[in-house]
């Protein structure tokens, strides 16, 4: 929206200029796109910028949530996070749980994409059921998954024990609470990145696999020459949401177990969370806010230079 | 039917907008009652489910009682966002007028100034003080020499058991009460027997996941060593570690999938013995009502002593005064007299299976007659409490923490000792942390 508004007023601005200096309707429509930006620029500065620039000045300082402190302590709150185990600890989860969550909901979403765009008959119930979880809420999706992986009555430790297998207390055993809350997220949002790999098979045209059939290509190669391919864009774009995605994992881990901080789940989010509205410390919390922000700006450059790096090629 | 209103859409969607904007600014006026002398006090509690209601027609029961006072009660969830919230109300002054805090919680909460220390006089002349609480409970609410919180109740740790399955088991005595046992060894031998005619476990214990319930039953083993973790500002934490380790081997030989299953989270352990498939659980007290509309024969008693020393684990839902920059006399006076209405009125929450601190109504012959509750009422006078620190109470990491490290002992036999060890380093780097409501240490109580 913002883009549309700004580039007409360039265009107007350099016809205007090309004739007599008249300055009056170039600046009436100046006033009217500032009118049309102010209600998003408010909204922008209130809930962005400004929690931003506050929330670096709360890191230095020693502010607790019952109000008491406040007073400016320097670098003592960043010290201390980077030499708080706790903190290493679950950034790496959080790291963990992005490269364990992102390659099935890339490597499925196409499976499923490829499945539905090809082959299956009746694509309007694929499509409807691939994406149905996507549209539940988090709060929804950890209850059904509580369920499913109840250590005693649920319907992973049936099939488990159907099989010959010896049941899991999947969300509470420290060595698999990481795997169940991967599973579940995988179902709950495989549904959206299905759907953008899906709109760009739809995209590539049809004369591309009428050609090569006739000249003699057979399914397996048409993907692997055509569809392929032409998939990369859409690939760095599912990439890219899915990495920021995954980094914010907080309510579905935090849901299905209940609040409780297991050294194995903790996210990095929930760290920040806990440090500050569970233990009031809002400076500290806002520190450790701070580094993770440092992380996230890392990937995402790193992301970018190796997107542009195979552009180049 | 209404003749429809002619109104133009501008005119419409401004009276609608008015109507909204007058209802919601309603919703945040402070109470004002229809009696003109009548004042409405804001109360906030976290009671629900059984704990919910019987609150509720508590506080209608002292409504009815008198026409001074109002109270409109605001109920949140359990665990720390109640706190969190409770916190920021008070630093956003806009406080209630009264509230329900963990008794285990106010170490952490007085020293910031988010609480008014109680005038002890005043409860006196309203036939409140020392005399009519169990010792332990009533110095709980103290920090130094002034007290913080006045407890409603205590609700202790407790061994409930269904009667026919011990019966049959033969561990009842003459009066159908179950046989004390006063070792760990005599203890398990119980529990083999009760086991032994179970059609499920024993004992139904839930623990995954849940550092409370952990937590629970380790320390009152651990305190009938007649003993106490000690965690001193910026020091590091005391425990003995022999001691913690012999309780968790304890818990760990219940865990063995005859006695207890090996695997049980909280809520599967309290639809087994609701079921009547198991012959003991290990619960709270705030169970009794469940258990009660089950319609399983059951009692209940004190966890037995089997380390020397009477001692329960527990907790207490105490009455404190969140902190205002301007009490109103008017209302703080009538927020005491509501204190001890309810302390007085607390007979209906003994019925929920608390035991209420309030010993007037403990001591009466109603009370003895209340089965089982009158069966544990003695535990009320050996209770402990979560040692002293700003991060320790219900609902606080503390319990997540030992979760954390305890966990693995109880569900794969990991080595009790390296547990604790590693229980230790995480409260010591939570001792070396300021106490956020009292950054700089300089509240002395």
């Amino acid at each position: 929206m913002t883009t549309t508004a700004s580039t007409r007023v360039v265009v107007t601005g350099r016809r205007d200029a090309t004739r007599l200096p008249h300055a009056g309707p170039r600046r009436r429509e100046e006033l009217v796109s500032w009118a049309f930006l102010t209600p998003f620029l408010i909204a922008f500065v209130l809930f962005l910028v400004w929690p931003i620039l506050h929330g670096i000045y709360l890191s230095f300082t020693d502010q607790s949530l019952t109000g008491a402190g406040g007073g400016f302590v320097g670098f003592a709150n960043y010290a201390e996070a980077l030499g708080d185990p706790v903190m290493w600890q679950s950034l790496w989860n959080t790291l963990w749980f992005t490269l364990l969550s992102t390659v099935p909901l890339v490597l499925i979403s196409l499976l499923m994409a490829a499945l539905v765009d090809r082959g299956l008959p009746g694509q309007w119930l694929w499509r409807l059921s691939f994406f149905m979880p996507y549209l539940l809420a988090s709060t929804v999706i950890s209850q059904i998954w509580v369920w499913i992986f109840n250590p005693q009555i649920g319907a992973a430790n049936n099939i488990l024990t159907a099989l010959g297998l010896e049941p899991i207390a999947w969300l509470q055993n420290p060595d698999t609470n990481m795997i169940a809350i991967v599973i579940a997220t995988v179902w709950w949002t495989v549904g959206f990145n299905f759907l953008l790999y899906l709109a760009a098979m739809q995209n590539i045209p049809p004369q591309q696999y009428e050609a090569a059939a006739l000249d003699g290509a057979g399914p397996w190669r048409q993907f692997w020459s055509i569809t392929l391919p032409q998939l990369l864009p859409a690939t760095v774009l599912i990439l890219l949401l899915q990495v920021l995605a995954s980094l914010k994992l907080f309510d579905q881990a935090y849901q299905m177990l209940g609040g409780v901080a297991s050294d194995t789940t903790r996210s990095i989010v929930q760290y920040i969370y806990e440090a500050g509205f569970v233990s009031y410390r809002f400076g500290y919390s806002a520190a450790i806010s701070y580094v993770f922000f440092a992380l996230i700006v890392i990937i995402g450059v790193a992301q970018a230079l190796v997107v542009r790096g195979k552009k180049e090629l | 039917m209404a003749p429809p209103l002619d109104l133009s859409r501008r005119q419409f969607l401004a009276a609608a907008s008015l109507a909204t904007g007058s209802a919601l600014l309603a919703g945040c006026a402070p109470g004002t009652a229809a009696g003109s002398t009548t004042q409405t006090l804001q109360f906030w509690h976290l009671l629900s489910g059984g704990d919910g209601v019987t609150m509720s027609s508590l506080l209608d029961q002292v409504n009815a009682a008198q026409d001074a006072y109002r109270i409109r009660p605001t109920v949140l969830a359990w665990g720390s966002p109640y706190y969190t919230k409770l916190a920021m109300a008070g630093t956003g002054g806009r406080a209630p007028d009264v509230a329900i805090m963990h008794a285990t919680r106010v170490p952490g909460w007085a020293p910031g100034g988010l609480l008014d220390a109680w005038d002890i006089d005043r409860l006196t002349e309203l036939g409140v003080d020392e005399s009519t609480f169990p010792e332990p409970i009533w110095k709980k609410g103290f920090a130094g020499d002034r007290l913080f919180s006045v407890a409603l109740d205590a609700h202790p740790f407790v061994l409930m058991y269904n009667t026919d399955v011990c019966d049959a088991a033969g561990q009842l005595d003459s009066d159908g009460r179950l046989l004390p046992t006063s070792s760990p060894e005599e203890f398990l031998e119980q529990l083999r027997a009760v086991a032994g005619t179970a059609e499920g476990h024993g004992l139904s214990y839930g623990y995954l996941g849940d550092g409370a319930q952990m937590w629970r039953l380790f320390y009152g083993l651990y305190a009938q060593h007649d003993l106490a973790i000690d965690l001193p500002v910026g020091g590091s934490m005391g425990i003995e570690k022999d001691a913690a380790v012999e309780v968790l081997e304890f818990m760990r030989t219940l865990l063995d999938g005859e006695i207890a299953a090996a695997q049980n989270d909280y809520g599967t352990a309290v639809a087994e013995f609701a079921t009547g498939k198991s012959g003991m659980f290990m619960t709270g007290v705030w169970e009794l009502r469940t258990m009660q509309n089950a319609g399983i024969p059951f009692d209940a008693t004190m966890i037995p002593t089997i380390y020397g020393t009477p001692a329960v684990y527990a907790d207490s839902h105490s009455f404190v005064l969140p902190h205002q920059s301007a009490a109103d006399p008017e209302r703080r006076d009538l927020t005491y007299r509501f204190v001890a209405d309810m302390l007085k009125g607390s007979f209906g929450w003994a019925e929920a299976g608390h035991v209420p601190a309030y010993l007037p109504v403990t001591s009466s012959p109603e009370y003895a007659d209340l089965i089982p509750q009158a069966h544990y009422a003695e535990a009320a006078e050996h209770v402990v409490y979560d040692p002293e620190a700003w991060f320790t109470g219900s609902g606080s990491n503390f319990q997540g923490e030992f979760a954390a490290a305890v966990q693995g002992v109880l569900l794969r036999g990991d080595d009790p000792g390296s547990a604790i060890d590693r229980f230790e380093r995480r409260v010591n780097a939570l001792l070396a942390q300021p106490n956020p409501a009292d950054p700089e240490g300089t509240w002395k109580p």
